[in-house]
């Protein structure tokens, strides 16, 4: 065989494998997708050709099920956590890139290492707070703990695009008599707007997805979307298409958030160890 | 305002917010785990017992050591296959090219996906009568054609390895593929060059370098495994009997449906030892740059 049969021939196999990797990866999201639009008694058949129904979208959001005030919780206790966490984040994001701090290093690793601690840690105590204070069962509650988990991605994310800003118009403006919080406001926060946005997306999915928190702290009125699926067991079995339906509107937005931000997704959660 | 009390005036808010919903909570937890700690009980928060309920983990619990041992099972072979299949898988992508980039952007859809509704899923791909991967499996090895998976405790740990497997190769593949970006490439030509086959390019010249990398992504990965919980939940939840039970699925059903906070306080503990190994390795690849 000639070098270049040989290497023809290496790439279709490489090729084929990459085709099975992704065929196996994409089976489960498509068998949800398919199970959506299922009537009941179809998704006990291993059928691919079936008549398509879109009454299970309706029917999860009617009682007992009401998924539309679970959206909304969802929606909610996200937006907010990150509405809490990002220009917080920023602000200490911004100090850490740009100055020498006594005991910098000592935060930034205690930051860093808040993320790592498990979660079922975190939440024994605040459950006993929560039941005390009578905050069991809020989205207040749940917020508060969500902070916990999207703090230290957000400062770690946003100080690595701050790093990424150049120096020199900053100082030209201190130069030219600005002060600091000016140079802040008017240098900074644009040129990082697009960043800001990216760990904003990016926190959002990590509490949208949130599971051991909700679970724990919620029962009736504050439950969001994950925590909702437990919900579609029946008598005879899990509802299937009527769990599937609620999967896509889980897993559709935050499909279209991550493909958005997809360039900045491993630097988010690697904090910067892989850039 | 002079930037020596501004650069902490600055950081103050976030300090405070992770003191105060991450640190407190784990010194809280850890005074918790020295107390008889009954959620039905008023003032058994405040009753201590010493190390008794360490002591009972260890000595009296097969419950605990049953839940140790699956998590170090789990964690070894989650650790091991993600890692493997998510190298093999970087390899084949990072070439680039229009097909391979737009298998990269797909990458991240699992990542993005709730782990509880990859348990969900995953339950429903292994479903006896109608599951996917259940007929798959029984026309591709005969054996496993009328088994149940979720009720064979071997099984079911094999379906909850597959489904945490399933959900973070994409990740470590996108990270492994960054990292093989960063290979200066003429090491690899100058090798090439040199006549080195295939397996040896990846050997002695790919592989060193990625190391740093690949590092990170073990060290990642054991962490997440370790605290493996939403999937496990929704898929087997912890079952059949504890064949499946992870430590923090442990400490859920001890804290919050027993109610022996205290004693599920000390278990936590004992999980975030090797947490602080793990983190201390960590913390040193984040660094290591300027």
């Amino acid at each position: 065989m000639t070098g270049r049969r040989k290497r023809q021939l290496a790439n279709g196999v490489q090729v084929l494998l990459i085709l099975i990797a992704i065929f196996v990866m994409l089976v489960p999201i498509i068998w949800i997708f398919m199970a959506a639009f299922k009537n009941h008694i179809d998704v006990f058949q291993l059928k691919l050709f079936f008549k398509p129904t879109l009454k299970n979208f309706p029917a999860v959001f009617e009682s007992p099920y009401s998924l539309g005030h679970k959206l909304m919780n969802s929606t909610l206790v996200a937006l907010v956590t990150v509405l809490l966490a990002i220009p917080i984040a920023t602000m200490a994001a911004y100090s850490f890139s740009r100055f020498r701090l006594t005991g910098e290093t000592t935060m930034l690793v205690t930051i860093l290492a808040t993320q790592f601690v498990p979660a079922v840690v975190i939440i024994l105590p605040f459950f006993v707070m929560f039941r005390d204070l009578g905050l069991l069962d809020t989205r207040v509650g749940l917020i508060l703990v969500n902070l916990s988990i999207v703090m230290p991605f957000a400062i770690w994310m946003i100080k690595g695009f701050i790093d990424g800003i150049p120096l020199d118009t900053e100082e030209a403006a201190m130069v030219d008599g600005s002060s600091r919080l000016q140079v802040i406001r008017n240098i900074v926060l644009p040129m990082a707007a697009p960043g800001l946005l990216t760990a904003g997306i990016f926190c959002f999915i990590i509490a949208w997805n949130e599971f051991l928190f909700a679970l724990i702290l919620t029962n009736k009125n504050a439950v969001t979307l994950p925590i909702g699926l437990a919900l579609f067991k029946a008598e005879e079995g899990d509802l299937w298409n009527l769990l599937s339906a609620a999967g896509i509107i889980i897993m559709v937005p935050m499909f279209v958030l991550a493909l958005i931000i997809r360039r900045y997704f491993v630097q988010g959660m690697t904090m910067g160890a892989v850039r | 305002m002079r930037d020596a009390t501004l650069k902490y005036l600055l950081v103050l808010p976030a300090v405070l917010v992770v003191l105060a919903t991450a640190i407190w909570p784990l010194i809280e937890s850890l005074r918790l785990s020295f107390t008889v700690g009954r959620l039905n009980r008023p003032g058994s928060l405040d009753q201590y017992l010493g190390f008794e309920n360490f002591a009972w983990a260890f000595l009296y619990e097969p419950a605990f050591w049953n839940s140790v041992t699956v998590t170090a099972i789990y964690t070894v072979l989650t650790v091991a296959l993600t890692t493997i299949l998510a190298l093999g898988l970087a390899l084949l992508l990072a070439p680039g090219g229009r097909f391979r980039s737009g298998v990269q952007a797909l990458l991240i859809l699992p990542f993005a996906m709730s782990p509880a509704l990859i348990g969900v899923s995953f339950r429903f791909m292994f479903n006896p009568e109608f599951g996917l991967f259940d007929a798959f499996f029984g026309v591709m090895i005969p054996p496993l054609a009328d088994v149940s998976w979720l009720a064979d405790p071997v099984l079911a740990f094999a379906v909850c390895v597959m489904a945490d497997v399933w959900g973070w190769i994409p990740f470590l593949t996108l990270v492994l593929i960054g990292g093989l970006a960063s290979i200066p490439q003429d090491t690899i030509e100058a090798a090439q060059v040199d006549g080195a086959s295939g397996w040896r390019v990846f050997r002695d010249v790919t592989l060193p370098q990625l190391a740093p990398v690949l590092g990170v992504v073990v060290i990642l990965k054991s962490i997440f495994s370790l605290k493996t919980f939403d999937q496990i939940f929704m898929l087997t939840n912890g079952g059949p009997g504890t064949a499946t039970q992870t430590l923090s699925h442990y400490i859920y059903f001890n804290g919050m449906k027993y109610g022996q906070i205290g004693y599920a306080a000390s278990v936590a503990w004992l999980m975030v030892i090797p947490m602080i190994f793990l983190t201390y390795a960590y913390a040193r690849f984040v660094f290591r740059r300027p």
